[in-house]
């Protein structure tokens, strides 16, 4: 037996012997180690991002994943797409057509209004293949988009442009006869190109079967062929469930990218991210990393520790709400509704929870959209005032009971507010609300459910007690016609579509969200949101909490990356990172 | 014994089909879809393109259409398309099948290497202090879970050693010059996950072994063995050992059968791309396809798993017949 043992602990050393001399003597693996050991001694050579998320095929068409999204951004680029600085910015277009300049129309074409657009593609924007990027490949993906044998998300996006026409002299040069009048018409940031050259025969050998396409299209059978991508990174390997490389892309129309290997790594478990991080497995962590405590305790070592990162924090378009149940008949009286507001010290919460890193929302729309106004005149500001919400609670009959909750008519004044479980931080921001709450006399309990379940069953069908606590994913200039308009209210009768979970019903509303899809001034575009929001804060149905914060963690020495805060993420500008 | 095998492998088909038409109806009955998912990381989603989305799925159609569609396109040979990741299930579970089976295997191999030797020694010695040592070894090894370990583990051999990866399969975008370049390279990834899975294994194997040897030592036959002036490793090894052989093949049985089934807090915490890392991500965005392939893969492991250690057990005790 002891000769057993010795025999094991050799070869047991013995392996981690040969694999310490494989770690030393393979050239790429020690150039790895030694790039990666430190942040401080990266170089233009390699990046490797790590990403918490699972991404998928990296078809622009049918993708839908934040992860894919985020490197798509690295491989294709579309017409326009909104900077980091929140502004809407031409990419592969020569210039942003608008009324003003007269390149956009509104026209009558069979007796109906429609909007033309002259768009020009740049005249460097190229396939990888070196085949120029032309307005045929944009024919192509809303051939595929329409087909109904194929599986796209969001169809509207291809199928708002009814008909390309094409200038016979410049393939390059067309003009987009939109289905109907809609002010965003430029806004074609997830309206990806496909090369024409390379998909149009397989869409045409497949489209009479179902998923057809998708199982036989390039970038599902070869996505390493560089024709797919117009962007500044080429993707020369792809392992679905690990890691993505890319390239620099040597034909890509704009500034040539300084990083010579990108490698976003999948980490799923934003645990051991940070021991990734440090341990040189990655050396930055992407917005889609970690979770805003757990990036706090890490700035809080980087200072510590004097460490060779840096912790971005940036404010986002995703708002953190509570949902009112507006038939919970306790919750149809306006006057609960904002002695609920009155009664939450938003500031405190943010300072306390989030140490300041996540903004306090005033409604849905966040200070990163043109259309915000934190205005008093325009919207009604609730600021923290324990007394105006006790005011109200007596003004609505509810009188204090012995046990400190409030009662009326023999009801309780009991609410149960429910959420993902699991979710640390909506737990904390529960308990933290359940506190406030209990001080102006109203009861909260708290009831958790899985995500699945809680976004599956009881939100979806508004079956919710009074209240849900989540967040809307947005976007700058979105009209809030699915979670306002009361024909969006969840209801058997219509197969439970649509996201206005209150059940907020003000024809008001609704009247100016129909104006609003068809004005086209801006001004008056604002005027009309500000107009919504107005009605929106004076009738709270909604308790807006913060507006969350994307996080990163970047080696100190990187430059030129920048968060951006909305749905077109940091590595649209991934030309410009610079490690030296 | 030809026949025994042949309606075994029958009543595997059977248990297969009725099992596949029992999860499918389970996960159907989960709440969410696909489509779901699609809406809450979108806002700009329809209510058209959720209608037409659904329909295009046949996620409108009652369970047993459903399954019927989708058992008819595994019969034709057709394992058909992931929701979740835009591929054919094939290109997505063939790699992940793969490390899985090579982060299951060895570190099935590494623990019954430990285990079965420790757990034999410590029967012939019993309550020693090796024995007492190897037991308490042997609870921790059972008690601490698994992503604890993982976690300490990583501190220690990633982060303040820097000796092996925290995480991964392979040095990402490595080009490996021959086979045993990339032997080496993948052998560092799998210390960890191996030695995290391996610890818990070798603490149960041996305390199984440990029991079953006891017990087969005991035997009257043993004695006899003995006073009939047979070799002590005789004595162990033909009567001993063979005896307590049955159980052991049964554990291990059990232990091989999911090796395609993955461990998916371990391949999470690693970030091992492997299968149950896989089942998991499809059963929570009801990804079916993968989903379904998978609990299929892991159901006929366990049944002919079991039609081999059944088989096995006539092997190690000749009065075991199948006629």
């Amino acid at each position: 037996m002891k000769y057993l043992s010795l025999v094991l602990a050799t070869i047991t050393l013995g392996f981690a012997a040969c694999t310490k001399k494989d770690a030393t003597q393979t050239p790429q693996a020690s150039a790895e180690s030694a790039q990666t050991v430190t942040s401080g001694k990266l170089t233009n050579n390699e990046l490797k991002i790590g990403i918490s998320q699972e991404f998928e095929n990296f078809n622009p068409l049918i993708s839908s994943m934040a992860a894919t999204s985020y490197m798509l951004r690295m491989t294709n680029r579309t017409l326009t797409v909104i900077n980091a600085d929140g502004q809407w910015i031409p990419q592969l277009a020569k210039s942003i057509p608008t009324l003003e300049n007269g390149e956009a129309k509104v026209v009558k074409i069979g007796g109906k209004e429609k909007i033309t657009a002259n768009w020009e593609i740049l005249e460097n924007a190229s396939w990888g293949d070196g085949k120029p990027v032309i307005c045929d490949d944009f024919v192509t993906a809303i051939k595929i988009a329409s087909s109904p044998n194929v599986g796209i998300g969001e169809k509207e996006v291809y199928t708002q442009v009814e008909k390309i026409e094409i200038d016979p002299k410049n393939p390059k040069k067309c003009k987009f006869i939109y289905e109907k009048v809609k002010w965003d018409f430029y806004q074609l940031g997830t309206f990806f190109p496909v090369p024409k050259h390379l998909e149009e025969a397989i869409f045409k050998k497949f489209s009479s079967q179902k998923e057809g396409y998708e199982k036989n299209s390039l970038y599902t059978k070869d996505p390493t062929n560089v024709g797919l991508y117009n962007g500044p990174y080429l993707i020369s390997e792809i392992q679905l469930g690990d890691h993505v490389t890319f390239v620099p892309n040597p034909k890509f129309y704009g500034e040539q990218a300084k990083i010579k290997k990108i490698i976003v790594k999948l980490i799923p478990n934003t645990g051991t991210l940070e021991a990734n991080l440090r341990s040189g497995t990655i050396d930055l962590i992407s917005s889609l990393g970690l979770a805003l405590d757990q990036a706090v305790t890490f700035e809080q070592k980087v200072k510590s520790e004097n460490l060779n990162y840096e912790v971005l924090f940036q404010p986002s378009t995703v708002y953190e709400h509570i949902d009112l149940n507006l038939s919970n008949p306790l919750l149809k009286d306006v006057k609960v509704r904002k002695a609920l507001h009155y009664a939450i010290n938003k500031d405190e919460l943010v300072n306390a929870l989030f140490f300041g890193k996540q903004q306090p929302a005033i409604h849905n729309i966040t200070p990163k959209d043109p259309w915000f106004t934190d205005d008093p005149n325009k919207v009604t500001i609730y600021k923290y005032n324990k007394r105006e919400a006790e005011r109200l609670l007596d003004e609505a009959g509810w009188k204090l009971g012995s046990d400190g909750v409030r009662t009326k008519d023999g009801k309780r004044l009991s609410f149960t507010i429910m959420t993902t479980a699991g979710n640390k931080t909506r737990e904390l921001v529960q308990v933290y609300l359940q506190g406030q709450w209990k001080q102006i006399g109203i009861e909260v309990n708290i009831k958790n459910e899985p995500a699945r379940n809680f976004f599956g069953e009881t939100t979806k069908k508004r079956a919710f007690d009074s209240m849900a606590l989540f967040a809307w994913v947005s976007s700058p200039e979105n009209t809030p016609k699915s979670t306002f308009s009361s024909k969006n209210i969840p209801t058997a009768k219509n197969g439970w579509s649509g996201q206005n979970y209150m059940g907020w019903s003000n024809p008001q509303v609704d009247k100016i969200l129909e104006q609003l899809d068809s004005e086209l001034k801006h001004e008056k575009r604002v005027e009309l949101v500000h107009q919504i929001l107005k009605f929106y804060t004076d009738e709270v149905p909604v308790l807006p909490l913060y507006y969350r914060s994307d996080i990163a963690v970047i080696p100190k020495q990187l430059k030129n990356y920048r968060l951006t805060g909305h749905q077109f993420p940091e590595t649209n500008d991934v030309e410009k990172w610079n490690l030296e | 014994m030809t026949t025994y095998i042949l309606r075994r492998i029958l009543q595997t088909l059977a248990v297969i089909a009725i099992l596949s038409y029992i999860c499918f109806s389970l996960m159907t009955l989960m709440p969410g879809d696909p489509v779901e998912l699609m809406i809450s990381a979108n806002p700009r989603i329809t209510q058209e393109d959720v209608a037409r989305l659904r329909s295009f799925y046949g996620l409108d159609q009652p369970t047993y259409i459903r399954y019927y569609h989708w058992a008819s396109e595994i019969l034709s040979g057709d394992l058909g398309y992931s929701r979740t990741y835009r591929v054919p299930v094939s290109e997505m579970l063939a790699p992940a099948l793969k490390a899985t089976f090579v982060l299951s295997v060895v570190s099935l191999i590494f623990s019954l290497c430990i285990a079965i030797p420790l757990g034999i020694y410590c029967a012939l010695k019993p309550n020693t202090k090796f024995d007492y040592i190897v037991n308490l070894f042997n609870f921790a090894g059972i008690s601490i879970p698994s992503f604890w370990l993982g976690i300490v583990l990583i501190i220690i051999f990633s982060v303040y050693l820097n000796w092996l990866p925290a995480g991964g399969y392979q040095t990402t975008g490595i080009v490996y010059d021959n086979i045993f370049h990339e032997i080496l390279d993948k052998s560092k990834f799998l210390i960890l996950p191996v030695v995290s899975l391996a610890v818990q294994r070798i603490g149960f194997f041996s305390r199984f072994s440990r029991s079953s040897m006891l017990e087969a030592m005991r035997n009257d036959f043993i004695r006899t063995a003995r006073a009939k002036g047979m070799s002590e490793n005789t004595v162990v090894w033909r009567h001993g050992f063979r005896n307590a052989l049955i159980p052991l093949i049964t554990i291990t049985a059990i232990s091989i059968s999911s090796v395609f089934s993955g461990a998916l807090i371990t391949e999470t915490l690693f970030a091992y791309p492997g299968v149950g890392r896989l089942i998991y991500t499809s059963i929570m965005s009801n990804d079916f396809n993968v989903a379904m392939i998978a609990f299929i893969i892991s159901i006929a492991m366990v049944l002919i798993m079991n039609l081999v250690a059944d088989l096995l057990y006539g092997v190690a005790d000749p009065r075991i017949s199948y006629k």
